[in-house]
């Protein structure tokens, strides 16, 4: 499903991917653990397609990202791919509707609302973002990344900013969605206990993956440690 | 302290608008008081067109100068807005550890700065002009001008512009400081009104199209202002070379175009630069580039045009009335019509350079990546 080898990016000389090379496939879990600076992020904006990589190769569903031109990759990331940033990055002058459209019609779903009540906000529709808590409003981030239907969801340290209770709540929330709708999940944090959630764990370290691992039983969102 | 001299320097809009304003005024002025003292001297035959000139020299002076202050103290305070929009976390960790308003609030007579070096840069280029001016201004049997050095003029155009501009930078920052510690650290988004107008069932880009603009109101006269000055003062400076002289004219379509180009640039920064988060988002999710460019940019054409259009009809106003009035005893000076080939020559030149700044813009804008907005924080 999506495949990388030897990624190699540099920022102004510095390299920050080094040689990665991940192989993941379809309705996989999988979680990226490093310390901060270790290129994560980096890794993620690659894979996504929204930067490109010095060296190496993407490939995703058959598509060479390397090959396509800005508008072919602009067309990919909105066929395939969601977002989940730590910030949560919502348009606060936008409606928690509004912000959840910003997905759905990208892809002319018009069933968003169903997604905003399964996150648990059905009465919060006409709500701005700085008027939710940040548990709330990191779940309009999910309902806004799934109604556009993506075949992966990218998630970058999407509890970073929440406290043990709502971090476990959203946790919940992705692992839960992930397993209804099938689709492929890549997740960033630094937080080790929620590794026990995925199915594969990679750890990577100043640009390199360091490890690779399997949970033969990938624990749900209230049985791991935090 | 929070506004360091630097910022003020920054202020290189403002300064232009002042520079403008100063160099315009130091001749004119200068030309009226000298040309004034001739009065005695003039002969009958020569008083009407002697008067016209006066009339003339205190009209222009009046009116670009009044102008350029105005829009001046717009732009001042429009930076101040936005200077303490985008620091208010910082002023509001300032209050709450103690700090008065009255001090903080200080910090930003650097703004003054820019009147300061604007208006200082402008008296000097304005007054090295006044010989070249005077020369071209000369009408034959008339006694020559002789250029004088006025220390009113200094005073006038130099330090009361400066001192008046820290003030009202002062004041507009006390005004803006006392909203209460906790909203300043929380920022603009704390005091978003509940009840806003949202309910129109409206997609996603046109929400974000008119959001934008609603926003922005500020921005939309900054627009329109910036095409009018385009329009009225290319369009006034090319006529006007059969009206007055030549270096008149040359002189308003220069500052016409620097005005222009100043406040294009001004308008178009400031709205990319508070669109970022929405922009890089947006590219994430995978809208196109001309998407993300027209819902946060394109609300603001239509006010350019509309600006330019003002513009055209301003000019050929203030034209018919130099003419009318000012000229209206002195038989040689020809019928002032509407030029229509200048008209739609300095349009040509508007769309073009205009679609060449925007152009230039969305390609900033495509170069936006989500990366940048996360590396800030
Ligand atoms: N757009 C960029 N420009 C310059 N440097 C960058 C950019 N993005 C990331 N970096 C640098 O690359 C390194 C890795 O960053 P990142 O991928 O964000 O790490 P992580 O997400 O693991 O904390 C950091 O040192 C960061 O400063
Ligand atoms: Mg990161």
């Amino acid at each position: 499903m999506l495949k990388c080898k030897d990624i190699i990016k540099s920022y102004n000389g510095h390299r920050v991917l080094n040689g990665v090379s991940l192989d993941i496939s379809k309705g996989e879990f999988v979680v990226i653990l490093g310390a901060s600076g270790s290129g994560k992020s980096t890794l993620l904006s690659v894979l996504s397609g929204l930067e490109r990589a010095d060296g190496g190769a993407v490939e995703c569903g058959g598509a060479n990202l390397s090959e396509l031109n800005d508008s072919q990759l602009t067309a990919f990331r909105r066929d395939k791919i969601g977002f989940i940033f730590q910030q949560y990055y919502l348009l606060s002058h936008l409606s928690v509707q509004n912000n959840v459209k910003m997905g759905a019609d990208l892809v002319g779903n018009k069933d968003y609302v169903k997604i905003i009540e399964a996150v648990g906000l059905g009465d919060k529709l006409k709500s701005r973002p700085p008027q939710l808590s940040g548990g709330e409003q990191q779940r309009v981030c999910i309902a806004r990344a799934l109604a556009k239907n993506p075949e992966i969801l990218f998630l970058d340290e999407p509890t970073g900013a929440l406290d043990e209770k709502t971090g476990r709540e959203v946790l919940d929330y992705i692992i839960k969605f992930k397993a209804e709708r099938g689709i492929t999940v890549i997740m960033v944090t630094h937080n080790e206990n929620i590794a026990e959630t995925a199915e594969t764990v990679v750890r990577m370290n100043s640009g390199k993956i360091v490890e690779t691992r399997k949970n033969a039983k990938p624990k749900t969102a209230y049985e791991i440690g935090w | 302290m929070i506004i360091s001299v630097k910022d003020g320097f920054k202020l290189i809009g403002v300064s232009v608008v002042f520079f403008c304003a100063a160099f315009v005024c130091t001749f004119m002025l200068s030309y009226y008081m000298d040309v004034v003292s001739l009065k005695d001297v003039v002969s009958d035959q020569f008083s009407a067109l002697y008067d016209a000139q006066v009339a003339m020299s205190k009209f222009v002076s009046v009116l670009t100068g009044g102008v350029l202050v105005l829009i001046a103290v717009i732009m001042l305070v429009f930076y101040i807005k936005l200077y303490v929009d985008s620091h208010s976390k910082q002023l509001g960790v300032l209050k709450a550890l103690g700090f008065s308003n009255a001090k903080l609030a200080a910090g930003f007579c650097a703004f003054g700065l820019s009147a300061l070096v604007g208006c200082s840069l402008g008296f000097a280029c304005g007054y090295s002009a006044t010989p070249f001016i005077y020369e071209s201004m000369t009408i034959e049997g008339m006694p020559e001008v002789a250029v004088t050095f006025h220390y009113e003029l200094l005073l006038g155009i130099v330090v009361a512009p400066t001192a008046l501009f820290a003030g009202i930078a002062y004041g507009f920052a006390y005004l803006k400081l006392k909203i209460p510690v906790m909203h300043l650290i929380k920022g603009k988004e704390s005091k978003i009104r509940l009840s806003g107008r949202e309910d129109k069932e409206r997609d996603f880009l046109t929400e974000v199209f008119f959001k934008t603009l609603s926003s922005k109101k500020l921005l939309t006269f900054f627009f329109a202002f910036s095409a009018f000055c385009f329009s009225a003062m290319v369009q006034m400076g090319l006529s006007m070379g059969d009206l007055s002289s030549e270096i008149m004219g040359t002189v308003i379509l220069v500052i016409g175009l620097v005005l222009a180009a100043v406040t294009a640039f001004m308008s178009v920064t400031s709205l990319v630069n508070a669109n970022v988060k929405t922009v890089s988002l947006m590219k994430t999710f995978g809208y196109t580039a001309r998407e993300r460019f027209f819902s946060v940019l394109g609300g603001f054409i239509p006010f350019a045009f509309i600006g330019f259009g003002i513009g055209a009809a301003y000019q050929y106003g203030l034209l018919q009335l130099m003419v009318n009035v000012v000229f209206a005893d002195v038989a040689e000076v020809p019928a002032y019509e509407f030029d229509m080939p200048v008209f739609f020559i300095t349009l040509g030149v508007f769309v073009i350079s205009y679609a060449a700044l925007l152009a230039l813009y969305s390609l900033k804008l495509s170069k936006i990546s989500v990366k940048e907005v996360m590396l800030e924080n």
